[in-house]
């Protein structure tokens, strides 16, 4: 949820099956987006939504573009492969990231040198220009609470390394595993930590407020800083490589509208570190919205002509009851349950339609069926986000590649329900009409589809609910549906924001399991059971 | 003199592994006759009746039904041809029991109207009353209804042969009883050949005109009740005869 410099860590084989098996499936890659549109993307954490929403509207105000959001793409993988797929047209990127996570390189230490290398191999590579940067660095840092370092007597990175034994750490799990993180933090400064515990962003600043850890990583620009009282230790040896923010563009969007570059530009070293940090905390902490913010700061840098009216009124989260703050989202709500439908549905439809023919034909030809339906059954076992992840060189981002991964999702226990549904309906049954001069066809369509019937049904459930309930993450993908209220939540720590998608996805996920249960009852051939 | 019903000639069955469900099998069935395969399992008398509606190809041999070798006839018109009365029953639990009844004649094409007179002229053969039981699924009857249900379907398209593996070996003694009585007077009345597998050697001396007797995958004997019972030729056929002296007592 936390991590700004994404990462993908799933085996090569797996993702070797699903590109080889959607090779199969599909062999188009996602069309050119609308010539006067321009795409604006953000990872899943506040920052990256703020700078892209300020884009965003800077764009909308100053050019005749008009933009399409997609905010919260699940991390640097997501988003990159998204812009280079032409899926999103540019997002805020930090040059270290650029640097270290994208390019593989090893840190360095120079702002400049790192801004030039990240741009001349940018486009070398793959035609993406990094504008000039925003004029703030969001870096890396260990922070602790206040009284404990001057307890401890601690000042530096230095200085902890001394009682590092005896201290345990709460860390984003993208910083333990980053070679600009925990890694080479070990190397550089012989850190040895006690314990290290893997934890989500806004879990980290109570957990160490608390004590129930003694330090943490923070980003240097992150609002919370000024809220809770620690103290960030100095990074004396200069490990951490700077992360100079600024937008990302794609080449051929900047040759197709050549104003959006002198636009973007107008924000070069127009925020610096304490402004950003006091605009993150109105999101953070005090519940402002990203538009009303993005606007503030663009009105403060005197960039927007100010005739627009203000998107949304602001109203704080806390001064209200959970269903109140649903009711007044109601419209929203109830947009995104249609497109969370939509997803869930169509993938579960394709799923049908793709897993009901496999389960018959396997059912004819059984010699391969046990090795195709392991081979489906495979599908399963990677994790869904990895799978949505895996989507975008395909199919890019947005609603198609999270439908063709719910649909790949959905596959397995529909095929897996109608190959044995019709494999193990009534034997003896079977042989009967077999001896009464019934043809194979009927004996599939009289008998053995009917007694399989209810089988087949029950996996379409299963298919059903487990689609349902992965549609949430395609937010990650910028694909909509209530998972974006819940990761937008998850961020905010705003428990109000989380329940007012996960309870619609909760409620849905149980009426359509309602409503299927019926059509199962329904489909059930009678004289199955004792007429009562 | 009257073709043969049924005639099997040197006709063996052999498992891939080399093992034989039958070898060398010469047997005939005359027409009108109805003729018991008795044997204990793994005899081979399910696999030589399923030899003679296909469900099972020899290895070796020739099977002929009416005169006409049966590997030259398309299988699914030759079962149609051949009535079926499996152990269980094999009712369709989904269908009725008029659908049940009137699975053969609707292969056939048979009309509507058809059918339906069908089904009340033989439920009614069967001892079961059309009217209380056309419309019920097979779970809401007892099990000796259910297979009368299956005699009457075996009957529908009004087959010349009818095959029956081992009819009445799931039902209680009582009812095996009864429903071997109303098999008595529907052969008397039907005329129609029958192969009847079982593995109870006095419902076989009940029902049949002669019988055949199979030990792994060999026939012992084929004979009528009285020349089994005087003059049985192998020292297995006497073992069996003995038996059913004892059984009865």
């Amino acid at each position: 949820m936390n991590t700004h410099r994404g990462r993908q860590s799933t085996g090569r084989i797996s993702r070797g099956i699903i590109v080889g098996f959607l090779g199969l499936l599909c062999s188009f890659s996602l069309p050119a987006w609308a010539s006067d549109t321009i795409v604006v993307g953000s990872k899943n954490f506040m920052e990256s939504r703020l700078l892209a929403e300020m884009f965003a509207q800077l764009i909308e105000a100053r050019t005749k573009l008009t933009v399409t959001r997609r905010l919260g793409l699940a991390g640097t993988q997501v988003c990159f492969e998204a812009l280079k797929t032409g899926g999103i047209d540019l997002y805020p990127e930090y040059t270290g990231t650029g640097l270290v996570t994208i390019l593989g390189e090893a840190p360095m230490n120079e702002p400049t040198a790192v801004l030039n290398r990240v741009r001349t191999q940018f486009l070398e590579k793959w035609n993406i220009w990094w504008i000039a940067p925003l004029g703030f660095d969001n870096s890396y840092a260990l922070a602790l609470r206040r009284d404990r370092a001057q307890a401890l007597g601690l000042r530096t990175i230095s200085d902890l390394s001394r009682i590092a034994p005896t201290l345990k750490a709460g860390f984003g799990y993208e910083f333990i595993k980053r070679p600009d993180g925990l890694p080479g933090l070990q190397q550089q400064y012989g850190l040895q930590f006690k314990e290290v515990v893997g934890m989500q962003q806004t879990l980290k600043y109570q957990a160490t407020a608390n004590g129930d850890v003694d330090l943490l990583d923070v980003y240097t620009t992150d609002g919370r800083l000024s809220v809770y009282d620690f103290l960030v230790l100095e990074d004396d040896r200069h490990f951490f490589p700077p992360y100079d923010a600024t937008a990302l563009v794609r080449g051929e969007t900047l040759e197709r509208h050549p104003e959006l570059a002198s636009v973007l530009s107008l924000l070069t070293n127009a925020l610096t570190p304490e402004r950003m940090r006091s605009w993150n905390l109105l999101v953070q902490e005090q519940g402002q919205p990203v538009t009303l913010v993005a606007r503030e700061m663009l009105q403060d840098l005197h960039l927007l002509t100010d005739s627009q009216p203000l998107p949304t009124s602001s109203q704080h989260r806390d001064s209200q009851s959970l269903f109140v703050y649903m009711w007044n989202m109601r419209a929203t709500l109830a947009l995104r349950t249609v497109e969370h439908l939509g997803l869930a549905g169509l993938g579960l439809l394709l799923g049908i339609a793709l897993a009901i023919p496999l389960g018959l034909i396997l059912e004819r030809w059984r010699k391969g069926a046990e090795t195709m339906i392991r081979i489906i059954g495979m599908s399963q076992t990677i994790p869904s986000i990895a799978l949505l992840a895996f989507m975008i060189p395909l199919f890019g981002v947005g609603t198609f590649p999270a439908i063709m991964a719910l649909w790949i999702y959905s596959l397995f226990p529909i095929l897996r329900n109608t190959y044995s549904g019709l494999r193990d309906a009534a034997p003896n049954v079977v042989e009967t009409g077999r001896a009464l001069g019934m043809t194979e066809w009927q004996i599939l369509r009289s008998v053995r589809l009917p007694l399989a019937a209810p089988t087949i049904m029950a996996g379409i459930r299963t298919s059903a609910i487990w689609t349902l309930g992965t549609a949430t993450l395609a937010a990650f993908i910028g694909a909509g549906g209530l998972g974006v209220p819940i990761v937008a939540g998850l961020q905010l720590a705003d428990v109000n924001l989380i329940l007012s998608g996960a309870l619609p996805a909760t409620i849905l996920a149980l009426a359509v399991d309602a409503l299927l249960a019926w059509v199962e009852h329904g489909i059930k051939p009678r004289g199955l059971e004792p007429v009562r | 003199m009257t073709p043969l019903a049924l005639e099997t000639h040197q006709v063996s069955k052999q498992f891939p592994d080399g093992t034989y469900a039958l070898q060398n099998i010469e047997w005939s069935v005359q027409d009108g006759e109805t003729m018991a395969l008795i044997g204990e399992s793994g005899s081979g008398k399910t696999t030589l009746l399923r030899l003679l509606n296909r469900l099972v190809e020899p290895t070796a041999g020739a099977v002929f039904i009416q005169g006409n070798p049966a590997c030259s006839q398309d299988p699914i018109q030759l079962r149609r041809r051949l009535g079926y009365v499996p152990q269980d029953g094999g009712l369709f639990p989904h269908w009725t029991i008029r659908q049940n009844v009137c699975l053969v004649p609707q292969l056939l094409g048979w009309t509507l109207k058809q059918q339906l007179e069908q089904v009340n002229t033989l439920l009614s053969l069967v001892n079961l009353d059309p009217a209380q039981i056309a419309e019920r699924y097979p779970i809401e009857l007892s099990g000796g209804e259910r297979q009368r249900v299956a005699v009457a379907r075996a009957l529908a398209a009004d087959p010349p042969i009818v095959l029956l593996d081992e009819p009445f070996g799931a039902l209680d003694p009582l009812t095996r009883y009864d429903l071997q009585d109303q098999f008595l007077s529907l052969k008397t009345r039907l005329q129609k050949t029958m192969v009847l597998v079982t593995h109870d050697i006095s419902e076989a001396f009940r029902l049949s005109d002669r019988i055949t007797i199979l030990k792994e995958g060999h026939i012992h004997q084929v004979g009528t009740p009285p020349e089994l019972l005087h003059a049985p030729a192998t020292p297995y056929v006497d073992l069996l005869i003995q038996h059913y002296h004892a059984h009865r007592g």
